[in-house]
């Protein structure tokens, strides 16, 4: 008797919550801003959109009625425009729910309070986060604390023009070869040097495009830092790392390849169409970019023989004291902070079916860009996509990044200041080193250890 | 008050607001700035109190003893009393039973750890996410990654976590996360070396381009002075066309003329000169350009003062200087530049500050390179306070570079005053003495 009135009881309780529930529909818009995102980077924002449609359909079996309006934008002149369009909105209290971001911006922007962190709402054990690559995980974490949830993954090879290359004496066999040998330290910059010089001289290329890098300030240099036995963060203390010597020979790299001819003194500042045009037809001997690249030369640059004309490993080693590497600059998924902790948490459940192996596959595949969950190798259209399966096998495993610290874009503009002082000639390596240091002890103070 | 004048404030008030709202409160809200330590990190708005690893580190540098700190830090989740209590009146006593069974005096490090062993319990599962977190709260001491709102609940925190009375200013002072008044951007300007570079850029940038400005604006009056009237508009207007043109399709169109593909380069490969970018190849070559892109823009305000000023010379004056002899020259040494004296004055103060402060030619033609050989000093200003690839904006910094530039431009202003004997021509005329 007794059970049957409980029953009764729980019965007239849920049934009561079920009918006030589902005559209150929740209706609820989440904004999505993206930045450094063009067409085929819908799948960004699109993404979060499938979620909203999942998570009302969840809801909707358990009684609740949810209605999400995902709104999209991407369109920000460049990423300082949407740092700034970020920031100001978060100080304006309007910030948009979710940012598609730099993991970089994690430290200041939590500093700040203008994001919360995914770890007060999601499960790190459940689905599908415990899929996720640890490391890509680590990235999108500061502090120990879990700020966000990678939204892709990428990594920044170095290239080469196959053609040019067997023209200066490699065979097809030796050309296959090389990705294994500048992994293990037997091809290294110095060899880069030397090849794209023969390139240059005999003709193959033009003067100034034997070796062809990146033309503005990115992620890219720290990976050649990193070449010549630098290290970005102290694993210890967590403070930011400035190797003189590592740093200098990093610079005399880049003066070398402009003193003998293979890049240009002002490569700097090239402008992005003319770059792509040149590196994805034989223009250029070697250049270095990153895994997204793909996209653009099969694409819109129309070549259709990728595997057939270019050669793609890790950014060879400098010398001894430095091995090959590549860094990972993984775009991240961020929550920020709203007047409504219900915005907040309806945010964190779409970012995390947003990561869904089979949801981020369609945005890995459409931009040329890497999984973030082991389970993705399971997925048709990612495992039958020759370069993501082989760009993640040859690159992801040797992948660091750059730190997550509150003053590393200080350090990483400093660093660019002196390579553009170097590469340009106004300044010797040795003079934009020495002002680099001071500059540095300036603004870091306690937080840079030189070596 | 008698003579109070309504109305001719409500004339002047759109003007009074216009400078208000546009100028005195960007300049005043600048000075403010510039004696802060606002970044992106620290907000805008104000900050709150939060202790994480790096704010650990850095008490640690600051001298904070090594049991504070490990208090801090090791403080953790902890499964006691207290908490097994809270959590047998949200869940129930059978669930703090097993917890207590499962855990007693267990210590997690993380909330990771806690909320996993919360996920232990079996017959009194937790199932929802949310409850999971409510619940590994109720064990928390640490007082890490939590956000403190006010000042008195930091403090309150700090007690019952039992750190000793005597660390509390150095930590309350590390965790809070907003800015603070400052004269650090004062020092780190005179300390930093590239200060001295960009200020040796804004000398030559401001000096050979008023030099390009002026000079160039007086010989286009003067020569389109002496030309038929038809002609000298048709110059004047071709001469204009800079300033008319948006900023970016100007200089848009320098672009296609210098770069390595451009038309000087791809002329002079004709004639086998090796294709360079004619912008950026040296400092020099830059430095021309720049000059060039910003002096051809403004010699069009000079050209048109100049004339104007010119036409309203007595032609009288002219005529007789004539009859007496005087050849062209000796009438432009010695009746118009003497008549342009207010002009001159006029357009070398206005083109200085407004050299001083533009760098939307720079920005968009070289962006400060080779090199940042072109960083001028209202250039760096922008690149410290809104552009940072790894997104923390020096918001504080910049705008001391701001600030010394408008303190600079007064000083060059007073400077003019003085050098053109301001005094003098606003006096009254002798003859109505």
């Amino acid at each position: 008797m007794m059970t049957i009135s409980i029953l009764k009881k729980a019965l007239l309780a849920s049934a009561m919550v079920l009918s006030t529930t589902a005559a209150f529909a929740e209706d609820i818009t989440i904004t999505v801003w993206a930045g450094g995102s063009n067409a085929s980077d819908s799948y960004r924002m699109d993404a979060i959109e499938m979620a909203a449609d999942i998570l009302s359909k969840e809801q909707a079996i358990l009684g609740k009625e949810l209605n999400i309006t995902v709104e999209k934008k991407r369109d920000f002149g460049g990423w300082s425009e949407f740092k700034q369009a970020v920031t100001l909105a978060a100080e304006a209290g309007t910030a948009p729910n979710i940012v598609v971001t730099s993991h970089l911006d994690i430290a200041p922007w939590s500093e700040a309070g203008y994001i919360v962190p995914v770890e007060d709402y999601l499960d790190l054990d459940a689905w599908p986060i415990n899929n996720i690559y640890d490391n890509l995980l680590k990235i999108a974490s500061f502090d120990g604390v879990q700020w966000g949830i990678p939204q892709d993954a990428e990594s920044r090879p170095f290239f080469f023009w196959k053609e040019t290359m067997s023209k200066i004496g490699y065979s097809d066999a030796d050309i296959e070869a090389l990705p294994a040998k500048v992994q293990a330290g037997e091809y290294t910059l110095a060899n880069v040097l030397e090849d794209a010089k023969k390139a240059v001289d005999m003709g193959l290329v033009e003067k100034g495009y034997g070796f062809y890098p990146r033309a503005s300030n990115g992620p890219d240099f720290a990976q050649f830092y990193l070449s010549f036995g630098g290290e970005l963060q102290d694993p210890a203390t967590g403070k930011l790392v400035l190797d003189k010597t590592a740093m200098q020979a990093m610079y005399q790299f880049f003066v070398d390849a402009v003193d003998a001819g293979i890049t240009r003194k002002n490569h700097i500042g090239t402008d992005g169409s003319q770059w792509y045009a040149d590196v994805a037809n034989g223009k250029v001997a070697m250049w270095h970019g990153g895994t997204w690249h793909y996209g653009r030369y099969t694409g819109k640059e129309g070549n259709n023989d990728f595997f057939g004309t270019i050669q793609f490993s890790l950014i060879p080693a400098g010398n001894d004291a430095g091995k090959a590497n590549t860094i990972t600059h993984p775009l991240v998924y961020l929550i920020t902070n709203q007047e409504s902790d219900r915005a907040e948490e309806i945010a964190a459940q779409l970012i995390n079916i947003a990561s869904e192996p089979r949801i981020n596959t369609l945005h890995a595949i459409k931009s040329s860009h890497l999984g973030i969950t082991k389970q993705q190798a399971n997925i048709e259209l990612y495992s039958s996509n020759r370069w993501a399966a082989e760009a993640t096998e040859r690159l992801l495993p040797y992948a660091s990044s750059q730190p997550n610290h509150l003053q590393y874009g200080a350090f990483s503009e400093a660093l660019w200041k002196g390579l553009e002082a170097s590469w340009t000639g106004v300044q010797t390596p040795a003079d934009a080193i020495k002002e680099v240091e001071a500059e540095l002890i300036a603004i870091l103070g306690d937080e840079l250890i030189i070596r | 008050m008698k003579n109070f004048n309504w109305l001719a404030l409500g004339f002047l008030a759109p003007a009074l607001i216009v400078i208000t709202v546009f100028f005195l409160a960007p300049v005043i809200l600048t000075g403010i700035f510039s004696f802060t330590s606002m970044s992106t990190s620290t907000g805008v708005t104000g900050g709150e109190y939060l202790l994480n690893q790096s704010g650990l580190r850095a008490l640690a540098d600051k001298g904070l003893n090594q049991v504070t700190l490990d208090q801090l830090n090791n403080a953790g989740y902890v499964v006691d009393e207290q908490g097994l209590a809270a959590l047998a009146e949200k869940h129930g006593t059978a669930t703090a039973d097993e917890m207590r069974k499962l855990h007693d005096n267990g210590q997690f490090s993380a909330r990771r750890d806690m909320e996993r062993a919360l996920k232990d319990l079996k017959a009194n599962k937790i199932r929802s996410t949310k409850d999971r977190k409510a619940a590994a709260e109720l064990f928390k001491h640490s007082l890490l990654n939590e956000r403190f709102e006010a000042e008195a609940n930091f403090r309150v925190a700090l007690v019952e976590g039992d750190i000793p009375i005597e660390d509390h200013e150095i930590i309350v002072t590390q965790a809070y996360t907003g800015w603070v008044w400052t004269v650090d951007n004062v020092k780190l300007l005179f300390s930093l070396p590239s200060t001295l570079r960009y200020a040796g850029n804004t000398l030559i940038y401001v000096t050979l381009t008023l030099i390009f400005n002026i000079g160039f604006g007086l010989f286009l009056a003067i020569t389109t002075f002496y030309l038929p009237a038809k002609s000298a508009s048709t110059f004047r207007a071709i001469w204009f066309l800079p300033r008319i043109l948006p900023p970016v399709m100007y200089v848009l169109l320098w672009k296609w003329l210098t770069w390595d593909t451009g038309f000087i380069a791809t002329t002079l490969s004709w004639v086998g000169v090796a294709p360079k970018n004619w912008m950026l190849d040296t400092s020099t070559h830059a430095w021309v350009v720049v000059v060039l892109i910003n002096g051809s823009f403004g010699a069009s305000l000079g050209m048109i003062l100049f004339s104007s000023a010119i036409k309203a010379i007595p032609s009288s004056i002219l005529y007789s200087s004539e009859v007496d002899g005087a050849n062209r020259w000796q009438q432009v040494r010695y009746i118009i530049l003497p008549h342009l004296r207010w002009p001159i004055l006029f357009v070398t103060s206005y083109q200085t500050l407004s050299l001083l402060t533009s760098f939307e030619h720079i920005l968009l033609s070289t962006e400060g390179g080779p090199g940042r050989a072109t960083e001028v000093w209202s250039l760096a200003a922008y690149h410290i306070a809104l552009d940072n690839y790894g997104g923390n904006l020096q918001y504080g910094l910049g705008a001391t570079f701001a600030v010394a530039l408008v303190i600079i431009g007064i000083i060059a202003s007073l400077f003019y005053l003085r050098f053109f004997n301001f005094n003098e021509m606003v006096a009254k005329p002798k003859i109505e003495g």
